[in-house]
């Protein structure tokens, strides 16, 4: 399994790839400062920080994109290559095989969305360049909050593209379209589709996780043990049809 | 396993034992109602391009899954228990590589994943077998294809297998990696392994396999020694369509000749000529037409299945 692990963080970690990731996830950290030095001294609300930067970029953006662009790699391009036989026929079980893609992409995804959303709540939440105004209550709290969600909802996400890599060479419009247009639009019309949504999920988590730095998201967040057992059984749910449908494929 | 012990086991039970297996795709029949045995020892998987061979291949390796039909390799159901490939090597038609390897670095990652410990000893002896000890630091990308596929053929061998399947295995390969080629399946034959050898061109196999599948049109159209196939199938009478422009001058000519048997003009003025040798008819109609100034039209066998195996088989 170490092998298949080592294998993929190679073909994952193309100069490429880690540019665009690298981009990706310092945009919210440009965000935040900006957010965080026009602010004047009499601004009170923390709205431009949850909706702008942790909502719409972090959460809408970031993170399902990095995702995306890493876990539809990881059997799309075996596929695509028709390399993939080259694992199955080998004694390693399916199991371990999508465990240990998974994995790749979750040890290089993480701490690029991780950090980029920890680092950006503290530049942006804490007032700490020189802004007056505390966006957020407690620095700790706020951060752990937003850093555990991010963690959680990534892996929720590479989990479920990871599936769609592996059922269509076309995983990567197709997952946009889930994000742009099922997370994104349906769900700002259908308050129910929160709870099949993995953008749904990681804020419910944030909020529920620290409610007074977070008290924005309220009107639009699903209870927080509804998003952690979601975000559970969408990545556990994933995982394991990942490895059906390797199981049960005609290997190209 | 010895050699020895793997000799016993095949009294036990065939290495490959395909059973009423059928392949389609949509309404394409890829492989139709095929069973077979393979024991221990060279056998070829052969027939001309589009014949199938290597869909069935592709699910004697596990690769495939058949759509009726059982497959199982060393007693066991191929799919199902990845454990099984500790003793099975497949090459595949595939050429694609991790391009990002060297040869060398390519062959120990199979041999890792086989389980082998260490693996360097295993990973020598691989690279050795295939004679490309001096290539293999280099990446893989830089390799010509015969030079690939015989990196591909020592990750199927690094773990020592009992059973090799390999699909094409010679294709981009020179004359003397040919024979190196088959110096080496003989030597592993004669360690009592089974080689199932898929190839569109007889001459590959024919010096090394002891028997041979033979398919056509999705079917096994024979299998067995290669010289009794050949020989039944000189035994079996041919039917070829002549269309031409004097029908019943073409009739006369060709009733004249030993290899034919019977001509039947058709309502359409078209001849049904019935041989036993097809191959010399094939060389009579036309110095026959020239000779008679006869324009010929068409010529066109009337037993698909049975003339894509007598023309494979007399082609070679």
């Amino acid at each position: 399994m170490a092998a298949i692990f080592r294998l993929s963080i190679k073909q994952l970690a193309g100069p490429r790839r880690l540019l665009l990731l690298l981009l990706l996830a310092a945009l919210p950290i440009g965000l935040a400062v900006l957010v965080s030095l026009t602010l004047g001294e009499d601004e009170t609300s923390n709205e431009e920080f949850v909706d702008g930067l942790l909502d719409g970029l972090l959460v809408a953006g970031v993170m399902p994109i990095i995702s995306l662009v890493l876990a539809t790699a990881l059997f799309g391009n075996e596929v695509e290559d028709r390399t993939l036989s080259y694992l199955v026929l080998r004694p390693v079980s399916r199991y371990q095989i999508v465990l240990a893609k998974l994995g790749a992409a979750l040890v290089i995804g993480v701490p690029l969305v991780v950090l980029s959303g920890v680092i950006a709540t503290w530049l942006g939440g804490s007032g700490v360049l020189g802004s007056k105004v505390v966006l957020l209550g407690n620095d700790a709290v706020a951060i752990a909050a937003v850093g555990i969600a991010l963690l959680l909802g990534f892996a929720a996400y590479t989990a479920l593209f990871t599936w769609a890599g592996l059922m269509s060479t076309k995983a990567l419009p197709y997952a946009l379209v889930y994000v742009v247009l099922w997370e994104g639009v349906v769900s700002s019309f259908l308050g129910g589709i929160r709870y099949l949504s993995v953008r749904g999920y990681t804020l419910g988590l944030v909020h529920g996780l620290d409610e007074r730095s977070f008290g924005e998201l309220a009107d639009r967040v699903i209870e927080f043990p509804a998003a952690l057992v979601g975000v559970v059984a969408v990545t556990a749910g994933f995982f394991l049809l990942t490895v059906k449908r390797l199981h049960d494929m005609d290997v190209p | 396993m010895t050699s020895a012990e793997m000799a016993r086991a095949a009294v036990r039970e065939p290495s490959i034992d395909v059973d009423s297996v059928s392949k389609w795709f949509g309404s394409v029949v890829a492989v139709n109602d095929v069973s077979l045995q393979v024991q221990p020892g060279i056998t070829g998987l052969l027939g001309p391009n589009g014949a199938g061979k290597t869909t069935l291949l592709r699910m004697i390796s596990g690769l495939a899954k058949p759509s009726e039909g059982s497959i199982k390799l060393l007693g066991q159901p191929v799919r199902g228990d990845p454990e099984l490939y500790r003793r099975v090597g497949v090459m595949t038609e595939q050429e694609a590589v991790y391009g990002l390897f060297s040869g060398r670095e390519f062959v120990a990652f199979s041999a890792r994943l086989y389980g082998l410990d260490p693996v360097g000893p295993a990973v020598d002896k691989a690279i050795a077998l295939v004679g490309m000890m001096e290539a293999s630091d280099r990446p893989l990308r830089t390799y010509s294809r015969g030079m690939r596929q015989r990196m591909r053929l020592a990750t199927a061998l690094v773990h020592e297998p009992e059973l090799l399947l390999l699909d094409e295995p010679l294709s981009g390969t020179d004359p003397r990696q040919r024979l190196e080629f088959q110096h080496l399946m003989l030597e592993l034959a004669g360690e009592g392994r089974t080689i199932l050898i898929s190839s569109h061109i007889l001459e590959e196999v024919e010096t090394l396999a002891d028997n041979i599948l033979l398919m056509v049109s999705g079917k096994l159209a024979a299998s067995g020694d290669f010289h009794a196939i050949r020989a039944k199938l000189d035994e079996q009478p041919y039917n070829v369509r002549v269309v031409s422009s004097d029908a019943r001058a073409m009739a006369s000519a060709l009733i004249g000749l030993d290899t034919v048997d019977s001509v039947t003009v058709n309502d359409d003025e078209a001849l049904v000529v019935l041989s036993r040798n097809v191959e010399a008819l094939q060389r009579s109609i036309p110095h026959i037409a020239k000779q008679q100034r006869i324009r010929l039209l068409r010529v066109e066998p009337l037993d698909e299945s049975l003339e894509s195996v007598f023309g494979y088989l007399v082609e070679a």
